[in-house]
């Protein structure tokens, strides 16, 4: 089976510095990815190339087996993206950016009707999905993104952030939301700060720094390499102390 | 499920979508607008009714001022339009430049449809069109009147096909400057790194300025007889009118459906649509093409630090407002700082002082006319309206929205050690430097140009002091009177509800000063001997100032209590 995300020897420079440096992942289906690293290591740059918004300088990434450079349309009808500044037209509502949404990926009106009817319950944006979105607070526009993310029923869901700004019910939904997914044989691959979210539902967890993947594995894996620690908080803080070293 | 790239008929469906989606916005804007400020809207269409009126009247005068004099009308017509045209060519490349710049690779909405199956092509088509609306509607705004007036002259023929041929030859014209411009875009972010696009761009208002001087300086004449006049403006202006420029084929097209030959005019309208398509498909092929490359190496060069021209500028801001408390200086050279790394408030305030300043040099060449008394009061006269309506013009875009942009730090201001008034204070410092600084100094070297006696000098310099008090006043005390803190756009900012108070009460503010001075120069022309001549002048531009400084004052005390009662 093709894997969900296939990323091999990726990187990418930024001028001198080198944001991403001969990245290889691979994410199979079903899996939900955590995607760690400090400030500047490398997570959003990752994910842009994987979404196809900038392009390696070396390597290749292949989503559900479409090459994101070459055939690029091909992946991004199988990926959905949820950036960590959400975006929404201000002068829609949000019912109607999530029309817009759902036309974009060629929903029919049953399909898309009854996809919404889930997502407003599930994520609770009945109440202000009529008004338009300029007034709505950081939290209530990454749920209205997460919806319209959501929307189509994407292979792979990339996410970055997704719990800024969210209230704890909402936090405890959208997670219950990935594991959903990843049960129902979709991938997720979230780039995160929330320690205690990462460790509460993903599979594997990768760490990067400085532009290196430091190491990838489950939980458990991770704290039996950062000796002694107990919690991912101390394990990711042990790891990325220690340095560059690649896993291997 | 197919995404949107499967549809197959006329227009692509991912084009349609984002063109429906785009219009639905609008109407959504139009509608809340409509509902919330009905009077905003009422005003905005009357204000642009007045404009399109004046514009009216001014091009009646100068085409019937031309049908007057048939010689010169024969051959001035045609090099009126060439020049319009030719200047429009150059600016709407250049505006549609900058905004296809920012439309493509400066948008989030570019990065969250490229990251769906948006096909590039769509989404460059859709941006293309964006961007011919944004930057061109300035032409339509001046088209309209000056085709009325040409419609309206005594002996057109057949106005109806005029007014069709006319609205047609604007409407086919707008994409070649709209394609080169979108093409300039495309090439600066795929070709050039960060800095060489900053270079490039001030590289481009020296352009501009270069070609204004130049343009200017082929229009002086040689004066004396009309056949040496008509002669040397021919030789000088015979590149204008290549066969080969766009702005050659508008004018004649005009120029034949003005005296009745449509046909001819289909013809040249129809060489300009030709054109204009065979562009708009180059630039949307070629942008599309290279769309991903581009984007990405803009987003690199978003991503590489440096120090630019401007930072380095920016440490002469701390010197700058010297004269100031140290926490006001800090607040001061912060906004100083931020205007200097803006280039889209140094250059508009560099091209409009610019080409004041280009007016001002070439006044030397009317010096025979100036030893006219009423000419010697009615210039410096003229020369304060235009630098106080430039003024008024920089306040009201750019030091209105300056306390509205603090909203997302007011609660760090609001926690400084130091009282808001004084906030106010650092910001009209800054507003007062940098307007001082270009209009007293622009009405120095008017009064040096001309020869103004000291008196004369004095009283204007005051004058023009004054109004920038009056002006920069108004605009720090009603920004901080009527803010709006959650927005984050100043263009938004000032063309809102208290953008538009300001603006209204500067140009009052201008009208009462520029009436005062007025009064002053027509007792002076009338009878310069009469024996308290001087004093009366002294007495009128001292009421004048007073007026000014008192505006000025009142708007920032208003300005300063709200400010104060403010909650954080």
């Amino acid at each position: 089976m093709e894997p969900a995300i296939a990323i091999e020897s990726v990187t990418k420079r930024f001028g001198q510095k080198v944001a991403v440096d001969d990245l290889t992942l691979t994410v199979p289906p079903g899996e939900l990815y955590a995607f760690l690293g400090p400030n500047g290591a490398g997570k959003t740059t990752t994910i842009k190339m994987i979404c196809g918004l900038l392009r390696p300088q070396r390597g290749t990434i292949r989503v559900c087996g479409y090459p994101v450079g070459t055939d690029g349309l091909a992946a991004k009808a199988r990926l959905a993206y949820v950036p960590d500044q959400p975006f929404l037209y201000d002068k829609l509502t949000a019912r109607e950016f999530l029309f817009f949404v759902a036309e974009m990926y060629g929903l029919r009106p049953e399909q898309r009707d009854r996809r919404l009817d889930d997502l407003i319950q599930q994520l609770a944006i009945g109440a202000f999905i009529d008004q338009m979105t300029e007034s709505f607070s950081h939290g209530m526009k990454q749920r209205v993104v997460l919806a319209a993310a959501l929307l189509h029923d994407p292979q792979v869901l990339i996410v970055d952030e997704p719990m800024v700004g969210l209230d704890p019910r909402t936090v405890r939904t959208v997670k219950d939301l990935f594991v959903q997914r990843t049960r129902e044989g979709r991938t997720v691959f979230m780039s995160t700060h929330t320690l205690e979210v990462a460790e509460a539902v993903s599979d594997r967890i990768g760490i990067i720094h400085n532009g290196r993947l430091i190491t990838v594995g489950t939980m458990n894996e991770l704290k039996r390499r950062a000796t002694g620690s107990a919690t991912l908080e101390e394990a990711f803080l042990r790891l990325t102390e220690e340095g560059d070293e690649p896993c291997p | 499920m197919n995404p949107v790239r499967s549809d197959a008929s006329v227009m692509p469906a991912g084009m349609r979508l984002l063109l429906r989606t785009k219009c639905l916005s609008l109407h959504n804007r139009a509608v809340q607008g409509i509902q919330a400020s009905p009077i905003r809207i009422a005003s905005t269409a009357l204000f642009l009714v007045l404009i399109w009126f004046g514009l009216y009247g001014l091009f009646w005068a100068v085409f019937d001022y031309f049908q007057r004099t048939p010689l010169e009308g024969a051959v001035a017509v045609p090099l009126v339009f060439n020049f319009f045209f030719v200047a429009m060519l150059m600016l709407l490349t250049f505006s549609n430049a900058i905004i296809a710049y920012t439309a493509l690779f400066g948008r989030n909405e570019t990065s969250y449809l490229l990251a769906a199956p948006i096909p590039p092509k769509d989404l460059v088509t859709v941006r293309y069109l964006e961007t011919l609306l944004f930057s061109s509607w300035s032409l339509i705004l001046l088209g309209l009147p000056l085709m009325m007036a040409i419609a309206n002259m005594p002996g057109a023929r057949d106005a109806g096909a005029f007014h069709v041929l006319f609205i047609a030859m604007f409407l086919f014209f707008v994409p070649i400057p709209g394609a080169l411009g979108m093409l300039a875009a495309w090439a600066a972010a795929r070709y050039l790194p960060r800095s060489t696009r900053r270079t490039l761009l001030s590289a481009g208002i020296a352009l501009m300025f270069v070609a204004t001087v130049w343009g200017l300086r082929t229009v002086q004449l040689s004066g004396g007889e009309s056949s040496v006049w008509l002669r040397d403006f021919f030789l000088k202006m015979e590149f204008v009118q290549s066969a080969l420029l766009p702005n050659a084929w508008v004018s004649l097209g005009i120029e034949r459906a003005m005296h009745g030959k449509p046909l001819e005019a289909v013809m040249y309208l129809a060489v300009v649509l030709a054109n204009a398509l065979f562009l708009s498909l180059v630039a949307v092929r070629v942008v599309s093409r290279g769309f991903s490359r581009a984007y990405d190496r803009a987003a690199e060069s978003r991503g590489r630090p440096g120090r630019t021209p401007a930072q380095a500028a920016g440490g002469f801001a701390g010197l700058l407002f010297v004269y100031l408390p140290r926490p006001m200086r800090l607040i001061a050279a912060k906004d100083f700082r931020t205007f200097l790394r803006d280039p889209l408030q140094w250059s508009q305030l560099g091209i409009l002082f610019g080409l004041m300043g280009l007016y001002l040099l070439n006044m030397p060449r009317f010096q025979v006319d100036l030893v006219s008394e009423r000419l010697s009061l009615l210039v410096p006269f003229l020369n304060l309206s235009a630098i106080s309506f430039i003024l008024a013009t920089f306040t009201t875009r750019f030091v209105f929205p300056l306390v509205s942009l603090e909203g997302h730090q007011l609660w760090l201001i609001g926690l400084l050690p130091i009282a808001r008034r004084n906030i106010l204070l650092a910001k009209f410092a800054f507003a007062m430097t940098v307007s001082t600084t270009v209009a007293v100094g622009t009405m120095g070297l008017a009064a040096s140009i001309l020869r103004m006696s000291s008196a004369w000098t004095a009283v204007y310099l005051a004058v023009t002091f004054a109004v920038c008090i009056g002006l920069c006043g108004l605009a720090v005390g009603l920004g901080a009177r009527l803010p709006m803190f959650g927005e984050r756009n100043p263009t938004r900012i000032a063309n809102g509800f208290g953008g538009t108070i300001n603006l209204v009460a500067s140009v009052g503010l201008i009208v009462l000063v520029l009436t005062g001075m007025g009064a002053a120069a027509i007792r002076t022309g009338i009878d310069a001997t009469a024996p308290n001549v001087y004093a009366t002048t002294i007495g009128y531009s001292l009421v004048v100032i007073l007026i000014a400084l008192a505006v000025g004052g009142a708007a920032m005390l208003l300005g300063a209590r709200h400010l104060k009662r403010l909650e954080v």
